[in-house]
């Protein structure tokens, strides 16, 4: 539940950002961004579908690597990723 | 050299005086250390220890209980975040023990990955009552904070379990046997309240502290900081993921969960109430609150109110007392298929999260002895 994953923001809709991370795509929450909105193209760190602070491109790519790994070693899948 | 073996390289060279106990409060930290194999190339005399970093695992029993009837009795959709359902709470053989086995006896019990699905669900069905019975730490908390804020449908309600972070390790600090001499501050919670919120524990506690994020080279960065602050006997917060945690956290995250949440003393599973550590919804959100809406349905004849399970050392894991491993039933009678406590049953759980990494071999329970 706790694990929060970096997505890039493909479009904005209000508060509402079209968000990819890796090929898998969600819709995500900017309530919590509206004293910094982030902009298309900007990383955000996403927390249970909300965004909860902008972040770099070269440390989104690197928190995904560590992502594939515990996906990867986890004997039972996460319920919600 | 990478970076992770700079900061081994590093830490190898400091002269530690004696055994150095770091304490993290968070399932995420306890999720790459484990999974990285970070306590193995460690000094050896630096101990990694598992704190209070899992919201599922110190839910009220009573809380729990409460949303089984929700949707058993109420006949609510009782939505909540999916390491929920399996948590199981006291009562006879035979009963139903867990929201799973609500839903398998037909109560509407769905898995949640976000508050914006229960929004959803709630706007899919109305005229039904939803409950969205939300267990979780501040960054959890904050959005769903914000999902009140933006407005919830006339049959959505909240069952919060909500809890702050800080206050768990305030009381292991004013409890004298706090277990660590050092702390890694979880970086998602420090993401929305602030670094400043563990100045605390350098300024009344006297104790290295440091920020870290999730991957392996902020962990090693933070463990580091706080073994040089340790051997120079200069404390002071650091923060090692200041790409993310940012001076002061999140503003609008901390004003919705001003506007919507008030903070009050809370029931910790196992461990009782802690001061100022837990969310509930103001009184202007009363027609959103479960717990104002729905009757009380607990049964004070009811055995074990309250506590884990029989025979789970959870509260002890929680508090970071014993190690997983030191509870008699880790990997005999309780792995996350058949899970006996929450610390086996959610994501953030140190007794799941050691066992899906592997670790097999039960230790004989010894206490610490300094606890
Ligand atoms: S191994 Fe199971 S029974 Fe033991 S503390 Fe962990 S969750 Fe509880």
């Amino acid at each position: 539940m706790c694990l929060a994953i970096p997505m890039q923001i493909e479009a904005i809709e209000g508060y509402l950002a079209r968000c990819q991370a890796k090929g898998v795509w969600r819709d995500v929450s900017l309530f919590m961004m509206q004293d910094e909105m982030p902009k298309v193209g900007d990383y955000v760190m996403v927390h249970v579908g909300y965004a909860i602070q902008t972040m770099t491109e070269a440390e989104a790519r690197s928190s995904w690597e560590l992502f594939d790994e515990l996906l990867c070693e986890t004997d039972v899948p996460p319920e919600h990723a | 050299m990478n970076e992770a073996q700079v900061w081994l390289e590093k830490m190898r060279a400091l002269e530690l005086p004696g055994r150095v106990k770091i304490m993290n409060v968070c399932g995420g930290h306890e999720r790459s250390i484990t999974q990285a194999g970070l306590r193995g190339v460690l000094p050896a005399n630096v101990e990694l220890v598992p704190g209070p970093g899992c919201p599922v695992c110190v839910c009220p029993e009573e809380d729990i209980y409460q949303a089984i009837q929700l949707a058993l009795v109420d006949k609510v959709i009782l939505v909540a975040f999916g390491d929920m359902l399996r948590v199981p709470v006291n009562v006879p053989k035979g009963e139903i023990r867990s929201l799973v086995e609500a839903q398998a006896a037909g109560a509407d019990v769905r898995p949640i990955a976000s508050p914006t699905e229960a929004r959803k669900i709630a706007l899919d069905n109305p005229g039904k009552p939803v409950v969205f019975f939300a267990a979780g730490f501040e960054t959890t908390t904050a959005p769903v904070a914000a999902a009140i804020a933006e407005g919830l449908s006339d049959n959505l309600s909240i069952l919060l379990s909500g809890r702050l972070t800080w206050p768990a390790v305030a009381m292991l600090l004013d409890s004298g046997t706090p277990g660590f001499d050092a702390l890694v501050a979880p970086g998602h919670v420090a993401t929305i309240m602030g670094p400043e919120e563990w100045q605390f524990v350098v300024d009344r506690h006297h104790l290295p502290t440091a920020v870290a994020g999730f991957l392996p080279e902020s962990l090693l960065a933070a463990f580091y900081s706080v073994l040089r602050q340790f051997v120079d006997g200069k404390h002071f917060l650091d923060n090692c993921y200041l790409e993310v945690a940012h001076p002061s956290g999140n503003p609008t995250a901390q004003r919705l969960l001003a506007k919507t949440l008030d903070v009050v003393d809370a029931n910790w599973r196992g461990i009782g109430i802690i001061p100022n550590s837990g969310y509930a919804l103001k009184p202007e959100y009363a027609a959103w609150d479960a717990r104002r809406i729905y009757p009380d349905h607990a049964d004070p004849k009811r055995r074990r109110i309250g506590e884990m399970p029989p025979g789970c050392d959870c509260a002890k894991v929680v508090l970071g007392k014993i190690y997983p491993n030191q509870c008699r039933l880790y990997g005999k009678a309780c792995t996350p298929r058949n899970p006996v406590g929450p610390c086996m049953v959610s994501d953030e759980g140190a007794c799941r999260i050691w066992w899906s990494s592997g670790v097999r071999e039960a230790e004989t329970a010894t206490e610490q002895p300094d606890f």
